[in-house]
């Protein structure tokens, strides 16, 4: 189900793009908090989750609509996401403007509780500056 | 008219296999108008062809007939492909599948049956799967009610497909259980009649077909001799099984010793349960199952109504899920650990004693030539494994067991006795435990416990066969309910008034041997001595409906306290005991 371009979360590297192809399963449904999206003024409900596959934990972030749509224990497909730092310093996983998140499923995937990608401290990349 | 097969929620991925039928028919829409082209299509043609007349069926209801003829004339597979997508969408997706789209589907399952299409009988069973035990709701009931109907219609058909009539059997006797405690709609009553005519139909039709389904049979049957078209078929079975008319049929125990095929055993869950609970035995290692059990329980335990299936899942469970070695020598969590959280879920008295009579019922009556130990395996090693944390665990199943021994089947303690005793011989001699020592000096048990363990062991540590007489007295020395001197220490802590109306009568009367085909012993036992139908007709301990009263009871007490809470030796016995002292007990024998 996963495209030929997906990988575990433990490979993930923090990066301001929508280069994230990935699945997990949603343990934990977090803080829900409104937040204003700069671009439009508005308040938006945000909340975080946690997920989680076979390598690692890690925070997801969700907007608006998306905060309803998935229940514990659903299977996600996260296609072209984004691993980044939000406001808060912590870098978090999220679908961002161009990516898509979609229930494929329910239970069948395997998981880990730790470590968690989001608590990592990442520092740069001596070999490539844009990491 | 519906655009879609599956109700899809937002963010929800689509379905692959509603995406390729939709495609076909898009695709090849113009071609599903008469007139049809004559010209025969090639193979990936006949493939979409299939797919779009499939799609056309469920979605287009005016014109399914059409799409049928179509399919009729162009069929050369004898509808294999066709029926194996239904399949396909039945079994994986059922629950999503819109409910037009779900009346089309049992209309084309009815239309499949009438071309006696291959594959349409594993379509059959896969629908009955999708009924969902201790689910009251709308369309849950009526998937019951029109499967049922396209049974009854297409009995005829039904005859030639034993395994199709068999399992049908098996679907209704169990749901009935569940449905006969429901009050209410006249639709719920018309559903219930059905359920109780369709049942004892096959049963009294074709009983030897019914043979085949093995000992659940009795299990099944047992939760239901209270409804009185089924309690003249326990007379039948008990005191005339002759009347059956399936030769060699002679005694009740031919069919204890018949085990049931784990493929009955899967249709009580569906296949999601099915799917989810095999990913959980076989990837998710011990230590890290709570939140798969989590999701688990809110899915399928979600209400009070559920907890019904438990007793479905530890069958299957036992029976229809043995993991490999490699699976037994790791870290994935094992069957008695899951089996051990699905017994803390039961919040009723009479749901947990049926979930522990699921969890031992092969126990009763082991036979190594027939039996496979791992069915008994996941017991054995959940007494062994609770102590010491949960040895109230422990303590609970060894007095469920011993009290499974001494009053589910009153007149054949001696084949039971057999039975259990094989049970824990064969799981020693074949090293799924050591030796019983960790029962036997387990300090936490009590002495009557183990010294009732101890009276099984002249047989093991003999190293005799289960065959062997020294183990039958534990039924057939002692007279029939005459309390052995353990059990009369454990009745001292349960009022005696429990036991002595149904067991006293028995207890007076000389141990009845096994039924031969001369019967007529019995029968003018029965014209003169009144009494006589209670011991004969001493079947299996009916665990009981809700209405009966349910007491809280702390698990350290022993069980006999909870015996009298959970159990009743047999309802029709308990109320023949009381007409006949009324003196209004029919005990006229057709």
């Amino acid at each position: 189900m996963a495209s030929s371009s997906s990988i575990a979360l433990k490979d993930m590297v923090p990066a301001a793009e929508n280069n994230i192809n990935t699945r997990f399963i949603l343990l934990e449904k977090r803080n829900t908090s409104t937040r204003t999206m700069e671009s439009q003024g508005k308040q938006n409900r945000a909340c975080l989750e946690l997920v989680a596959d076979e390598t690692t934990v890690v925070h997801f972030q969700l907007w608006g609509e998306e905060c309803d749509a998935f229940e514990v224990g659903d299977s996600i497909r996260l296609t072209k996401g984004i691993f980044s730092y939000d406001r808060s310093k912590q870098v978090v996983l999220r679908a961002g403007k161009r990516g898509k998140a979609e229930k494929v499923g329910e239970f069948t995937l395997a998981f880990v509780e730790t470590p968690n990608m989001s608590e990592i401290r990442w520092g740069p990349d001596p070999n490539n500056p844009k990491r | 008219m519906a655009s879609e097969l599956f109700r899809i929620a937002p963010y929800e991925a689509e379905n692959p296999t509603g995406v390729s039928l939709r495609e076909a028919f898009v695709l090849l829409q113009n071609q599903l108008k008469p007139p049809f082209p004559l010209t025969i299509p090639s193979s990936p043609e006949y493939l979409q062809l299939n797919r779009a007349i499939l799609f056309g069926v469920l979605v287009e209801p005016h014109l399914a007939k059409t799409h049928f003829i179509h399919l009729n004339a162009i069929v050369t597979d004898g509808y294999k492909f066709f029926v194996s997508l239904l399949l396909k969408i039945v079994t994986e997706s059922y629950p999503k599948i819109l409910e037009s789209v779900r009346v089309q589907l049992i209309w084309v399952t009815s239309e499949l049956i009438d071309v006696s299409s291959i594959g349409v009988d594993n379509l059959l069973i896969s629908l009955m799967r999708q009924i969902v035990g201790g689910d009251y709701s709308n369309w849950n009931l009526w998937l019951c009610m029109e499967l049922l109907k396209v049974l009854l219609a297409k009995w005829d058909w039904l005859l030639e497909e034993p395994f199709v009539l068999t399992s049908a059997l098996f679907t209704y006797l169990r749901l009935l259980a569940d449905h006969y405690r429901l009050s209410g709609t006249t639709q719920l009553d018309a559903l219930k009649r059905m359920e109780i005519d369709f049942c004892i139909r096959v049963l009294k039709e074709q009983f030897s077909l019914c043979l085949r389904i093995g000992r659940d049979l009795v299990r099944l049957l047992q939760d239901l001799g209270h409804i009185p078209e089924f309690r003249a078929i326990w007379k039948e079975l008990l005191l005339n099984p002759g009347e059956f008319s399936a030769p060699g049929f002679l005694d009740i125990s031919q069919l204890y010793h018949s085990r049931t095929s784990s493929r009955y055993l899967l249709l009580r869950i569906t296949p999601d349960m099915e799917n989810q609970l095999r990913f959980l035995l076989t990837y998710v290692k011990l230590g890290r199952q709570k939140r798969y059990q989590m999701w688990f329980a809110r899915k399928f335990l979600c209400g009070p109504e559920r907890e019904t299936i438990i007793c479905d899942l530890v069958r299957f469970i036992c029976c229809a899920h043995h993991p490999p070695n490699e699976i037994l020598q790791s870290d994935i969590v094992p069957r008695w650990a899951i089996i051990g959280w699905l017994l803390t879920c039961c919040r009723k008295n009479h749901v947990q004693a049926n979930v522990k009579l699921a969890l031992l019922y092969d126990w009763l009556f082991f036979d190594e030539k027939i039996d496979n130990i791992m069915n008994i395996e996941p017991a054995i090693l959940l007494m062994v494994n609770s102590i010491p944390q949960y040895i109230d665990i422990t303590c609970n199943l060894l007095e469920f067991l011993f009290l499974l021994m001494d009053n589910y089947d009153i007149e054949r303690k001696d084949v039971i006795a057999q039975g259990v005793s094989a049970a824990f011989g064969n799981l020693v001699r074949k090293g799924v435990v050591h030796s019983l020592d960790a029962l036997t000096s387990c300090n936490e048990l009590s002495p009557l416990l183990k010294e009732r363990l101890a009276n099984i062991f002249p047989c093991l540590e003999s190293g005799v066969s289960e065959a062997h007489p020294i183990c039958v007295p534990c039924g057939s020395l002692l007279p029939l309910n005459l309390p052995s001197p353990s059990s009369m220490k454990r009745q001292t802590s349960v009022s005696s008034e429990q036991r002595t109306p149904i067991c006293v009568p028995c207890g007076s009367l000389p141990p009845l041997n096994l039924p031969s085909p001369p019967s007529t012993e019995r029968q003018t036992a029965v014209s003169s001595e009144q009494r006589t139908p209670l011991c004969v007709s001493l079947p299996p301990l009916n665990l009981p409906s809700p209405s009966s009263t349910e007491r809280q009871t702390s698990v350290s007490n022993s069980s006999f306290k909870r015996a009298k809470d959970s159990f009743v030796c047999f309802p029709p016995t308990l109320e023949f005991a009381k007409s006949i002292k009324h003196g209004k007990a029919d005990i006229s024998f057709k």
